[in-house]
């Protein structure tokens, strides 16, 4: 099997658990380094996000409640969710996350119809990249806000209240409620006509270009400053290169650093979903490697290169 | 395209010609007395013995006569073109071609002339494809007009940005590979399509796969160098299919020796048909090719274009991209990435042979290059320069013998 096939099955296989996984037992928690929306009617874990703004055991937290057992949980759920990060690294976003999935299938559908990918110039990760901090940042500093009652209560949740993941995901589990206008009050109207716009953007966004919500992407922002503690690496040999361009030109995200990189080792940039398409399609012997603990798990070879072609639909 | 047809013109091409049959005979004649000569190899001995004109007839496709390597064979293959590579290393139509010459002309290049000044159905060639690559390949046309050579209606300049890593080459590159595909869709009425490409490109990537399993065969010494540059060599007189073929007949035929020997990575110019004198004298001499990085062998097609976007740009920028940047000709400018295509063999080989074309610039400054950074890799490095006479045989011999004792 390819890696891009083995890449496929693990999505799908992934996809499925998240989302319909708690109906038949599986939860693996609200503490997962990917997109598996609790909105989700059965899903089979939630994504940490929720869990680290949330009201009841993230950075939401009431102060009453902030000395007791509820803290102990919120630290708990930190700790799970770092240990995650660390056995897995970005392999969550590239492997695992059903977002990414549901993108990844937008993707396909243009690549079907032989419609350009729009190149963002010069380089859209980099120059969009900052916003995902921007987004990490607001959903670190609103929740406690509200907890202090200094924000209304609406405004807990507030980066879930327009993620698309929650108006798209639910969709595969038949819920739709999610993608109208909610007219309660002022602050739900803006925040779900917000929702509705990101969610458009989004889906036009992801057709027409890979991986467009990753770009923003808090989650990863997060999962790459957690980086130091990952076991995982993406290592590259400069003097093996050739500079034949190919990582650049398959990666989903445009990253170009694992390209231009012609001194260090270390080459995961932070816009990096870990989908190890570069070291798949790398034909330079050695050049790239993807290691874990220390040990080579994939590395690129001349053989893995010619295997791959053609097969690359994914 | 023509040439003088004045009688003692046409006697001194007869002559010529005879001269020229006489030493592919007597290559032919040496390559089927080896010892480890296999029927199989006969497919690619008729290739490379094929005139233009039985070629257009058995691929039935229109010739485009181009040098170098960086225009990608996958566009032509789509429009129904066939990139026939100029190339050619023989003495006798060298020297044909060497009196109207500079003397230090490139003995590639003065044998490539002499080879379409004499060969009688040149003038199929409607079209020359110059890439602007060295010095030499960019005054071809001049060269054939002081060689008294007629030039075609059309001769195609594709410009070639001598440096790799920068942004504005890599798109002036794309956009000049884009202007080459409208000239050939101008030229045959015929326009390319994303899904005729993606088929062309997979028959070539199907070729390359096939190319890399006996790549694979060679790193483990069972294919002797003499024959993996006869096969590679034969690509561009072939079609990609058949000529994978031909390789895949040959692959289970090939067996790995029980003792590897010495074994070198050979670098440098170009080693084309009929002029094999450095990789026999390499086995002679008891040294192993198992790896090179000539445009001739391993290069001869760029390897995996994997790519993301299928639309007809997508698949042209891809191309445009592997093509250039992948290419390791030493006429770049920052060519410092070249080292990684040695380096990342660095365990099937245990010297570097660097060859040198007499006259060939570009090569001869960067053998001083690689052999300093070979040094500070700990790599045995030995320069050789000649070209394609046979003189030198004996002095070339016993200092790759010598070289072979100290690795």
């Amino acid at each position: 099997m390819t890696l891009s096939g083995l890449r496929l099955l693990v999505q799908h296989a992934a996809f499925a658990m998240l989302m319909y996984g708690g109906r038949f037992g599986i939860r693996l928690g609200p503490a997962l380094p990917c997109f598996a929306c609790p909105y989700v009617a059965g899903c089979g874990g939630g994504c940490y996000l929720m869990a680290l703004q949330g009201p009841f055991f993230g950075l939401g937290m009431p102060w009453a409640a902030a000395t007791g057992v509820w803290l102990w949980r919120a630290v708990g759920y930190l700790l799970f969710f770092v240990l995650l990060v660390a056995l897995f690294g970005k392999l969550w976003c590239g492997w695992i996350c059903p977002f990414g999935t549901l993108s990844d299938w937008l993707g396909l559908v243009r690549r079907k119809l032989r419609i350009r990918e729009s190149a963002l110039s010069p380089r859209g990760t980099t120059r969009f990249g900052w916003i995902k901090y921007v987004l990490l940042a607001m959903l670190v500093v609103l929740p406690p806000f509200v907890a202090a009652g200094w924000l209304p209560q609406d405004f807990s949740l507030a980066f879930c209240n327009i993620c698309p993941g929650k108006s798209l995901l639910p969709l595969f589990a038949g819920e739709t409620k999610y993608l109208g206008i909610d007219f309660t009050n002022h602050v739900t109207t803006v925040f779900s006509t917000v929702l509705v716009v990101v969610t458009a953007v989004v889906v036009v966004g992801s057709f027409f270009k890979d991986r467009f919500f990753c770009m923003v992407c808090p989650l990863l922002a997060l999962m790459h400053i957690l980086k130091p503690v990952t076991f995982s690496r993406l290592r590259k040999e400069p003097d093996r290169c050739t500079g034949c361009g190919t990582c650049r030109r398959v990666c989903p995200m445009e990253v170009e650093d694992v390209y231009t990189e012609k001194i260090g080792n270390d080459v995961q940039a932070g816009a990096c979903i870990g989908c190890q398409t570069c070291v798949g399609s790398c034909a330079g012997d050695g050049a790239l490697k993807t290691t874990y603990f220390g040990k080579s798990v994939l590395v690129s070879s001349r053989k893995r290169a010619a295997q791959a072609i053609r097969r690359w639909f994914w | 395209m023509s040439t003088h047809t004045n009688s003692p013109t046409m006697s001194r091409q007869d002559a010529v010609r005879k001269r020229a049959e006489r030493e592919h005979g007597a290559m032919l004649d040496e390559l089927r007395t080896r010892a480890d000569y296999l029927s199989e190899y006969e497919y690619f001995m008729e290739r490379l013995t094929e005139t233009p004109a039985q070629l257009a007839q058995r691929v039935a496709m229109t010739l485009v006569a181009s040098l170098c390597i960086q225009a990608p064979l996958e566009i032509f293959h789509a429009l129904g073109l066939f990139s026939y590579r100029i190339s050619c290393a023989s003495l006798v139509l060298g020297l044909a071609a060497a009196p109207a010459l500079p003397t230090l002309a490139c003995p590639l290049l003065r044998s490539c002339l002499g080879m379409l000044a004499n060969q009688p159905d040149s003038a199929i060639f409607q079209q020359w494809l110059i890439p602007t690559t060295c010095d030499w390949v960019v005054k071809f046309p001049e060269m054939a007009r002081l060689a008294g050579l007629a030039e075609p209606d059309d001769i195609y300049w594709l410009e070639l940005p001598h440096l790799k890593d920068a942004a504005a080459s890599q798109g002036r590159w794309g956009a000049e590979v884009k202007r080459l595909v409208r000239h050939l869709e101008k030229r045959t009425g015929r326009r390319l399509g994303a899904r005729s490409l993606e088929r062309s490109m997979e028959i070539y990537q199907d070729a390359w796969r096939v190319f890399t399993s006996l790549i694979e065969r060679r790193r483990e010494g069972a294919v002797p160098a003499v024959w993996f540059i006869l096969m590679a060599n034969a690509l561009y007189r072939d079609c990609p299919k058949g000529w994978a073929e031909a390789v895949e007949r040959v692959i289970p035929r090939l067996l790995t020796p029980n003792d590897r020997g010495k074994r070198v990575f050979l670098a440098g110019s170009p080693v084309f048909y009929p002029n094999y004198k450095i990789p026999s004298l390499l086995e002679e001499a008891g040294l192993r090719v198992t790896a090179d990085d000539l445009c001739s062998s391993e290069r001869i097609i760029p390897g995996a274009v994997h790519y993301r976007d299928p639309s007809l740009d997508g698949l042209v920028e891809a191309l445009a991209e592997r093509y250039h940047q992948g290419c390791l000709c030493p006429t770049f400018a920052d060519n410092e990435r070249r080292l990684g295509s040695i380096l990342s063999q660095r365990e099937s080989f245990d010297g570097v042979v660097f060859q040198v074309l007499k006259g060939c610039h570009p090569y001869d400054l960067e053998s001083f290059v690689l052999e300093k950074a070979m040094k500070e890799h700990g790599i045995r490095f030995i320069r050789i320069e000649t070209d394609y006479a046979a003189e030198d045989r004996q002095n070339i011999l016993t200092r790759l013998e010598a070289f072979r004792a100290s690795l």
